[in-house]
């Protein structure tokens, strides 16, 4: 009962920040895809800055407490599944997750965006067994981190690459227009 | 729905009912909060990890399928090789969903801010009929393109890039390839007209 609860809790937490940044904005989205404004990427990529040195700094004192779970990198097919996502981004303005919040918020083509993510997965368990299956197969590289491909400590990796996003976010316009 | 917002006379002649209708359009980004909200989201994250494992939406879809299934034709949901290997909706990421509709509702809420029922992402969708085709083509793909790559931008980009995930960088290099033409595509066919 307890996981439930919390999984709940975060959910409405994830939704809130959402909301506040404008992610479930269509408009926020595609500004940001048309590199007019970045303050939607510069959000994401403080995100992934902060939990990556949170997680790695945890490894090294609590490692039984974390629960990581590595998508396996089968090239073509995440690449591929990239590509499709991308131009689905573009078009709509809304991912898997935002349109639930745009919902929320009381979003009427955000309920557009759902019906057409049910579809889309409905067509997906249709022909997976017969199109998606050997793609998916095509060049896995395994459940592989990025310190597994270049040999050094997780924790000085996380630092490199936090450090990386965390230059791009000073250096680089929120508002690219007024820039 | 058979007019346009922006055709000359139609202001005129459907003042009210064009206006409630037609895609909001936003010309100035806002201000946010991003960098606050960044944080508290990398920490969410590892909360996430700690409590049950990284956040991650898209699957949640194909269960909801599944779960459809099971109760239209029990037979089928047992055959089907990808609505097995999902598994049950009863996961924590359905319950992460059913908090992310709270949480939209509570932002914008406590915030005393109305969402724009309908806005308008790209210039061509004058009429709010083009926008719901537009979010409709939209959620398909991003659905249909997360499940062949085995995740969308939280479950992969997110949490993937987060644990340092080969697979994450990967596919946000798609994601970013495709989004950013087809978003600009998008602004520049209607800005020549068609």
């Amino acid at each position: 009962m307890l996981i439930p609860v919390l999984s709940v809790l975060i959910g409405v937490a994830m939704g809130f920040f959402i909301q506040r940044v404008k992610a479930s904005s269509p408009a926020m989205i595609a500004k940001n895809l048309r590199l007019e404004n970045l303050s939607v990427i510069k959000f994401m990529a403080l995100t992934m800055a902060v939990g990556m040195l949170t997680v790695y700094a945890l490894q090294l004192v609590a490692p039984q407490i974390l629960h990581f779970d590595v998508k396996p990198a089968y090239v073509v097919g995440v690449l591929l599944g990239g590509l499709i996502f991308g131009v689905g981004f573009g078009i709509g303005g809304y991912c898997p997750g935002t349109c639930v919040v745009g919902i929320g918020e009381g979003r009427h083509d955000a309920i557009a965006a759902i019906l057409g993510g049910v579809a889309g997965a409905a067509v997906f368990t249709l022909v997976y067994a017969a199109v998606i299956a050997p793609i998916v197969k095509m060049a896995d590289l395994g459940k592989i981190r990025l310190f597994d491909v270049v040999h050094i400590p997780a924790f000085a990796m996380a630092i490199a690459v936090a450090l990386a996003f965390l230059a791009a976010i000073r250096f680089l316009p929120t508002d690219v227009r007024k820039a | 729905m058979s007019y346009s917002a922006t055709a000359p006379g139609a202001a005129a002649t459907a003042p009210r009912r064009a206006a409630d209708d037609a895609p909001v359009a936003i010309p100035v980004a806002p201000r946010t909060p991003w960098a606050l909200y960044g944080v508290l989201f990398g920490l969410l994250g590892a909360i996430s990890i700690i409590v049950w494992g990284p956040i991650g939406v898209s699957g949640t879809y194909p269960r909801f399928i599944g779960w459809i299934a099971t109760l239209v034709d029990p037979a089928y949901a047992e055959a089907n090789p990808y609505l097995k290997k999902m598994g049950s909706l009863f996961k924590p990421e359905s319950f992460l969903v059913i908090g992310l509709l709270i949480g939209g509702f509570l932002g914008a809420r406590l915030n005393r801010e109305r969402a724009p029922k309908c806005e308008m992402a790209h210039p061509g969708e004058t009429t709010k009929a083009r926008r719901l085709r537009d979010a409709f083509i939209g959620g398909f793909l991003i659905v249909f393109g997360a499940r062949v790559a085995g995740g969308c931008t939280s479950g992969h980009i997110i949490s993937g890039i987060t644990q340092l995930s080969v697979s994450g960088f990967i596919f946000a290099i798609g994601v970013f390839a495709t989004g950013i033409l087809s978003a600009k595509m998008l602004s520049r066919r209607a800005a020549a007209g068609a």
